[in-house]
């Protein structure tokens, strides 16, 4: 870790109240412990200290979730969470659960949770909160997505689910609203989410597959060189480095380097999204992120190829800063998010 | 950093991109923000939480450190306050190594506590709490179309049984079957609706008291039991559990006793002798008192597991005495039947039981009955006991809700879940073996559906005291032992992985291992089933446990010797002396006592 630790712990508790420095450090200090140097992870562990809730069919400030098996043979599952059907009292029955929550058009938001490819699944207690968020935001459907995760499965398998995920909702009678009886699916995600996110939506614009925005939290995106703000960042707000490398490392193929379309999609082995009909992105970047030039420079990317974007940019905000509802950051971002949606809710 | 003053709203601010503080939290609250992560920590606590991991985080640089802590175990990581604490003893445990002081210096420099901005969900209420099932729906409309359609049927029916309007029920009831004809049978709801059609038909036209339970199988519970134990990895993990447990807690004492709620054919203890055997300083003398029902046809079956075992405990060299108490309910189980003796460890192992001796719920919301009921008297003798351990395997679901169509429905998608789990969590052995172990397996799953198909039907078809499957979430049992004077004993993560390793050895994909406030869950596709946790009398001091011990169990697969011919020869002296005693004598004989 680069710099002392003095002064890395003064600077990232400067910035964030002190519950969310306890909860983010208490992250980096567990995945400290299962990352192993020669490359394995220790899941075991990780699966014990991962705080997870159950699925809960009974409304909770309106909203409730289940789970679905998406794809029986890998065992796939997503968790929808939705507005709580208007009929039951106090417990849908399965019918209302696959019911539209409205014949107006709402959103479907395919989300996939964050973890650099390696931690954290659909029930992880502090994605459970954000999904639920989001459909109280948008007043949407949301298919949280318990992707395969690395070092057991790397690339493509994450992008497979993703698409597994895209495939299942365009088949599902229920998530279709309005007078055109529409999916009107948007992608999002975190960290690694926003990465699956990008190229879920890479493959429904080479598909011919019609999604109604992205939305990139934190995405996930690197490169071979290291970027300025990586040497500025190094180590002082959570993230180092090193732990980049070691993500990048366990998800990408074997003998891969971090200019592998994955990681770099605008680099040296990137597809062209130029003439292709990529939906529009929302793309938030945090700016104590020290991945942040991949992720501007994703958006730049974006531009050039001719397709919109809405960059946010959170100057002070660290990793991470979505998880809590305790700073402006937070809800000044969920409102644009609620925007965005509402605005492409076409 | 600036501060607001009360009263402004902090987020007016559109420069200002910081949190700003404000109002302090009270003293004492749980964060409210961490407990929606996952985690419970007093806001007062924050800050040493904070520089707790300030000073782990330090002290964890180098391969040294990341490997010892890589063999540390893991307790209850939502206290996280404990979680770092513990770390924290561990990486330095002599109190006199001087903690970075710069550090602590530097501590005030953290905003002040947090502003309790309530999030937008409050907490949830545990007891009102529903999962169904991962439902596969196949992506075709009309498949998917009839699935819904046929568990809305089944429950409407359900919900005129409840009401007494038999017509109607009866009616639906045959478009309910109808139904079933369009639907796929091989898994999830389509494979337990039909037998929950069959339960509902029970209910409305009982057949002649003549029969034998729910079900109508004659077939011996304990032979379905162990199907069961084979054809899926439920109870092979609450034995495992339960004796991890057990052997940590025997840790130190020459003369241990286990108590077994259900003995049947004692498949949990070959383990824990083998355990016992190997754990350094030597194997304790272990008495084990096994409850069950009395044997119907004048073989005395618990006498038979007790020599089964006590040769097996020979010829590991442990020393083992066996009693046997017949009782056809375990309320008229009384603790002198169990003679324990001053100075013994005793283990308390209660595996799908305890629910048997719940009543009904006075409430809906599930108050508890005014009146004692069984569970309050027994779990008063446990404790009376004085347990080192006791151990508590119970399905986790709520089959015991007043209203009979929350049971149903309950009870509907619960058993969904567990038969697809039979269905799709058949090992990669069923590639091993060819035709012939595929038949074989085949046929355990059929046996093992017929052993939930018993509790099924007692859920749907039985009232009062004829209704013994009254299965409680964890949470419930949580309260009630807590009430009882119990404390729970945290699983670590040695369990959890010792678990989870178990699960990818004998199991297919799709099950899950998880750790809720200390106690592991078993679930198939997310959905927990199956709960194990343990517990001991309030005034007992935890004793420190032996990691190697606990791997020493990884190495011993739970296979059963199951009842050899083998003569027992040579020093019978030992089985003479130590074998099954009449509890109202001292010598030695040949029956168990029966109540």
């Amino acid at each position: 870790m680069a710099g002392s630790n003095e002064v890395n712990a003064n600077e990232s508790k400067m910035v964030v109240p002190l519950n969310t420095w306890v909860l983010i450090s208490n992250f980096k200090l567990a995945y400290n412990m299962l990352r192993r140097p020669d490359g394995t992870f220790d899941r075991h562990l990780a699966e014990f200290l991962d705080r997870k809730v159950p699925a809960n069919a009974t409304p909770v400030n309106g909203v409730v979730s289940f789970d679905v098996l998406i794809d029986r043979p890998n065992n796939l599952l997503a968790r929808i969470y939705r507005p709580a059907p208007s009929t039951a009292s106090n417990a849908p029955l399965l019918t209302d659960l696959y019911r539209a929550p409205s014949a107006d058009p709402f959103p479907v938001i395919i989300f996939f949770h964050g973890g650099s490819f390696a931690h954290s699944s659909s029930n992880s207690a502090i994605y459970d909160s954000l999904c639920r968020r989001f459909v109280s935001l948008c007043g949407a459907v949301v298919v949280s997505v318990n992707y395969r995760r690395s070092p057991e499965h790397k690339y493509p398998c994450a992008y497979d689910d993703g698409w597994a995920a895209l495939k299942w909702a365009s088949g599902e009678p229920w998530l279709r609203s309005g007078k055109d009886a529409k999916l009107r699916v948007f992608l999002a995600g975190d960290s690694s989410g926003g990465n699956i996110a990008h190229h879920v939506a890479l493959r429904a614009a080479e598909s011919g597959v019609e999604v109604a925005g992205n939305v990139l939290l934190n995405a996930m995106f690197g490169g071979n060189c290291r970027t300025e703000s990586e040497k500025r960042l190094d180590g002082k707000y959570f993230v180092t480095i090193q732990d980049r490398d070691w993500y990048w490392k366990a998800y990408l193929p074997e003998g891969a380097d971090r200019d592998h379309p994955a990681c770099n999609p605008f680099g040296p082995n990137g597809v062209k999204l130029e003439g292709l009909p990529f939906t529009k992105s929302l793309v938030i970047v945090a700016g104590l992120d020290l991945v942040q030039d991949w992720q501007l420079a994703y958006a730049d990317g974006l531009k050039k190829a001719g397709h919109y974007v809405k960059l946010v940019y959170r100057e002070q905000a660290t990793i991470g800063f979505y998880l809590l509802p305790n700073t402006n950051h937070f809800y000044q971002v969920m409102e644009e998010i609620k925007n965005f949606v509402s605005s492409n809710l076409l | 950093m600036s501060r607001s003053d009360l009263g402004t709203d902090p987020y007016d601010s559109v420069e200002d991109d910081r949190w700003i503080a404000s109002a302090s939290a009270s003293r004492g609250e749980i964060d409210s923000l961490l407990q929606g992560a996952g985690y419970r920590v007093c806001s007062t606590d924050l800050r040493h939480v904070a520089i707790g991991l300030e000073q782990l985080e330090s002290a964890m640089v180098g391969d040294q450190c990341v490997a010892s802590s890589a063999e540390a175990i893991h307790y209850n990581p939502s206290d996280l306050t404990a979680w770092v604490d513990s770390m924290l003893s561990e990486l330095a445990p002599d109190p006199h190594l001087p903690r970075h002081p710069h550090i602590t210096a530097t501590a005030n420099t953290w905003a002040d506590p947090t502003q309790q901005r309530p999030s937008l969900h409050g907490l949830e209420n545990h007891h009102q709490h529903r999962s169904v099932p991962a439902v596969s729906l196949q992506s075709m409309d009309e498949e998917e179309d009839a699935a819904i359609r046929l568990v809305h049927l089944l429950v409407s029916c359900a919900d005129y049984v409840q009401r007494g309007d038999s017509e109607m029920a009866g009616s639906l009831l045959g478009q309910t079957r109808l139904a079933l004809a369009r639907v796929n049978t091989g898994f999830g709801i389509g494979k337990v609706a039909g037998y929950f059609v069959d339960a509902l038909c029970r209910r409305l036209y009982p057949p002649p008291l003549s029969a034998a339970g729910g079900g109508g199988s004659a077939a011996n519970p304990e032979i379905l039991h162990h199907h069961f134990y084979e054809a899926c990895p439920y109870v092979k993990f609450a034995h495992f559990t339960a004796n991890q447990a057990i052997l940590e807690a025997f840790q130190g004492h020459d003369r241990v006793h286990v108590v077994d709620f259900n003995l049947m054919h004692g498949l949990q203890w070959p383990a824990l002798i083998q355990a016992l055997a190997l754990r350094p300083g030597g194997p304790p003398l272990l008495r084990l008192t096994g409850v069950g029902p009395p044997s119907p046809d004048g073989r005395d079956a618990l006498r038979e597991v007790g020599l089964r075992l006590a040769e097996l405990a020979r010829s590991v060299q442990v020393r083992f005495a066996f009693r046997g108490v017949a009782a056809t309910r375990l309320e008229h189980v009384r603790p002198w039947m169990f003679q324990v003796a001053p100075g013994e460890a005793v283990a308390v192992n209660t595996v799908l039981q305890l629910h048997r001796l719940l009543g009904d719920r006075a409430s809906p919301e599930g108050g508890d009955a005014a009146a004692a009921e069984p569970i309050d008297t027994v779990l008063a003798w446990i404790v009376g006991l004085k347990p080192k351990i006791v151990t508590v395997v119970e399905q986790e679901a709520d089959h015991n809700k007043p209203s009979f169509l929350d049971r149903f429905t309950e009870a509907l998608f619960y058993y969904s879940t567990m038969f697809d789990s039979l269905e799709g969590g058949r090992a990669g052995g069923s590639h091993r073996g060819g035709h012939h172990h595929h038949h074989h397996q085949q046929q355990q799953q059929t046996v093992a559906e017929a052993y939930l198909q018993r509790e099924m039907c007692n859920i749907v078809c039985c009232e009062g005291a004829a209704r013994v499957e009254r299965h409680e979430p964890l949470a419930r049992w949580r309260d009630r032992l807590g009430r009882a004077g119990l404390r729970a004993v945290h699983l670590g993560s040695n369990a959890f992985k010792q678990a989870s390793m178990l699960l990818t050895l004998f199991s297919g994909e799709g099950y899950c291992v998880e750790e809720a406030d200390g106690c592991l869950t078993l679930g198939w596709h997310g959905r927990p089933l199956i709960s194990a946790s343990a517990w001991r009398a309030d005034d007992d001091a935890a004793l420190p446990c032996d990691h190697q011990t606990l791997l020493v169990l990884q190495d011993h697969s739970s296979s059963v010797t199951s009842g050899s011919n083998n003569v027992v020869d040579g020093d019978d002296h030992h089985l003479r002396q130590h074998s099954v005693v009449r509890n109202n004598d001292t010598g030695s004989g040949s029956s168990c006592s029966r109540v």
